[in-house]
């Protein structure tokens, strides 16, 4: 018996090292872009994975002001969080009507607000910027947003939450005297805070991280872009700033972990339904 | 009698108002920013349409034509395809396999599992530099620690490798997540009756908790297969569309080049309409091909 503990301890550590050892190499490309952040540009130009120090800022400096980053964090931020809140919004409001009401069509508007998802976005781009600028949206924050307004999956997902809400509690509710949107502000979110949380977390990181439509849509002008249009925009080919590029993608990527490590934690907690959409 | 009819009627018409006010928001923004733009860059994909996106007439299979007969449209179908064609097996393989290493729960699982699932964080773009970086001929580490000599963004053998490791690279995080809830799932009694039974974990793996967990594999062949088609961003931020490097096109990122630099939306339009109807057939194949290999349980 004791012979065999040992022998799964072993086999436990060897596999832990293993998968640790596998682990640092994944993620070995963010470590290098921490490390070659804070070297100098002369450190730079030969390429050992180390810098000199990690006290060396100036290429964060000079990214945050020479780069103009510091004010495409601000676009992105305003434009994840917005575009979040208005995307949850639209969603808990149509999974409150799926959940709860009978009606005509039902079953046609549900799979019409599915079927969103066949189609992916990459090739509606080309049109929708025609549209976003006969709306005169380009180059301002609602133009960044307005296309991510819809999500299928979120939708489908808070209305599974809402359908696991005992009806008891509704018709509770309603002889307390709440009518439906009290219902649905004061009941209703508050029961599925873990879901909607996740659904937050997830657009948010999804926004923040978005390239494409936000590159074309604020190409005219240089100060709506979004941090990671700018990163982008950091070198060239005749000026490989790479230390600079490498500071940038480390402050872009500040609010996406941070907040990859409330969702693991979430997902730990149980959190689990909801943790797999975007 | 009739108070009690027009009540339930008057309270059918409030229903009725309430669902219309639910539902507005959203149902107004995917017609006007999914559907919309979708029919659209069907019927443009058969029409004459001006640089600034006005149809000036109906014209039948000519841009397809056009589009078709263009040099630089099969190496950028070859390319797509070779970029579905290698990146969703590696991704499953590597997936598969991490997430049968991670299975057991260890005192240090979370800090693999963290460190598996780390890449999901990580957006295109920054993904995209670090690897430009990682890469770069002159002072990348790649070419320093393997001792190579190799100008990545010089060929298209080289070019495409490079943007494939970067592509896998981005799904592992979520796939790897996929894979071990997957795998987690699948009762204790199962795997204990193998143990049991005396099977080794070979045949474990191969016979019992892969097919069990099919249908995520299944679901990450799908969505892989999506994202590799659609596969734009690394060309337009690695190798820069415009240059000479476009001889490393994807269908999108020629469809991004041709909607944004020279406004031929005929042209846009087809592409963006190949690319869909290319992943959708294969998407109904991998459904035939799920019918015969998957197991539910």
């Amino acid at each position: 018996m004791m012979k065999r503990k040992t022998r799964n301890l072993i086999q436990d550590s060897v596999v832990s090292t293993v998968a640790i050892a596998l682990g640092l190499i994944i993620i070995f490309p963010l470590i290098y872009c921490l490390c070659g952040a804070f070297k100098t540009p002369h450190e730079f130009l030969t390429p050992k994975l180390l810098p000199g120090s990690f006290t060396y800022v100036g290429n964060f400096k000079e990214a945050l002001e020479k780069g103009n980053l510091l004010r495409y964090t601000v676009n992105s931020f305003i434009i994840a969080l917005a575009g979040t809140s208005i995307r949850l919004v639209f969603s808990i409001l149509a999974a409150f009507a799926f959940a709860y009401y009978d009606f005509k069509f039902k079953n046609l508007c549900f799979f019409l607000i599915l079927g969103t998802m066949m189609i992916p976005a990459d090739v509606l781009l080309a049109t929708n910027y025609l549209t976003v600028s006969r709306l005169h949206l380009l180059n301002s924050y609602l133009g960044v947003m307005v296309v991510s307004f819809v999500s299928a999956s979120q939708m489908f997902m808070l209305r599974q939450r809402f359908k696991s809400v005992p009806k008891d509690m509704r018709e509770a509710a309603q002889i307390d005297g709440y009518g439906d949107i009290s219902y649905m502000i004061n009941v209703l979110i508050p029961i599925c805070k873990p879901v909607i949380t996740t659904l937050f977390v997830h657009s948010f990181i999804a926004l923040w991280n978005a390239y494409l439509w936000p590159l074309i849509v604020t190409a005219s002008s240089p100060n709506m872009r979004t941090i990671m249009v700018g990163i982008t925009k950091l070198n060239s080919w005749e000026d490989e700033n790479y230390q600079l590029v490498l500071a940038g993608v480390c402050i872009s990527l500040i609010p996406s972990l941070i907040l990859f490590v409330i969702m693991r934690r979430n997902m730990k907690k149980g959190g689990m339904d909801g943790a797999l959409v975007g | 009698m009739k108070t009690r009819t027009t009540l339930k009627q008057r309270q059918r018409a409030k229903t009725r108002k309430k669902v219309f006010l639910l539902l507005l928001p959203i149902m107004l923004f995917a017609i006007l920013f999914i559907y919309y733009p979708f029919i659209r860059t069907i019927i443009n994909s058969f029409s004459l349409v001006n640089a600034k996106g006005i149809i000036k007439g109906f014209a039948g299979f000519d841009n397809y034509a056009y589009t078709y007969g263009r040099k630089d449209f099969l190496p950028a179908l070859r390319h797509t395809l070779t970029i579905a064609a290698i990146n969703v097996p590696i991704t499953l393989f590597i997936t598969i396999s991490l997430a049968l290493l991670a299975n057991k729960k260890r005192k240090l699982s979370p800090v693999y599992e963290t460190l598996f699932t780390l890449p999901m964080s990580v957006s295109m773009s920054a993904a995209c530099m670090i690897f430009k970086s990682m890469f770069s001929p002159s002072v990348g580490f790649i070419n320093y620690f393997f001792g190579l000599k190799l100008g990545w963004y010089e060929s298209q053998e080289t070019a495409l490798a490079a943007v494939l490791i970067l592509t896998i690279w981005m799904g592992i995080g979520f796939d790897f997540l996929l894979m071990l809830s997957a795998l987690r799932a699948i009762p204790d009694q199962i795997i204990e009756a193998t143990r049991v039974d005396g099977i080794s974990p070979a045949r474990r793996i191969f016979k019992v908790q892969i097919p069990l967990i099919s249908p995520t594999i299944f679901y990450v062949l799908c969505t892989n297969l999506v994202l590799a088609m659609m596969t734009s961003a690394p060309m337009i931020i690695i190798m820069g569309v415009s240059s000479a490097a476009s001889a490393t096109n994807t269908l999108m990122s020629m469809m991004y080049q041709s909607g944004f630099s020279s406004s031929d939306y005929g042209l846009a339009a087809v592409l963006s309409i190949s690319a869909f109807t290319l992943t959708l057939g294969f998407t109904i194949l991998s459904f035939v091909f799920e019918r015969r290999k998957v197991h539910y349980q």
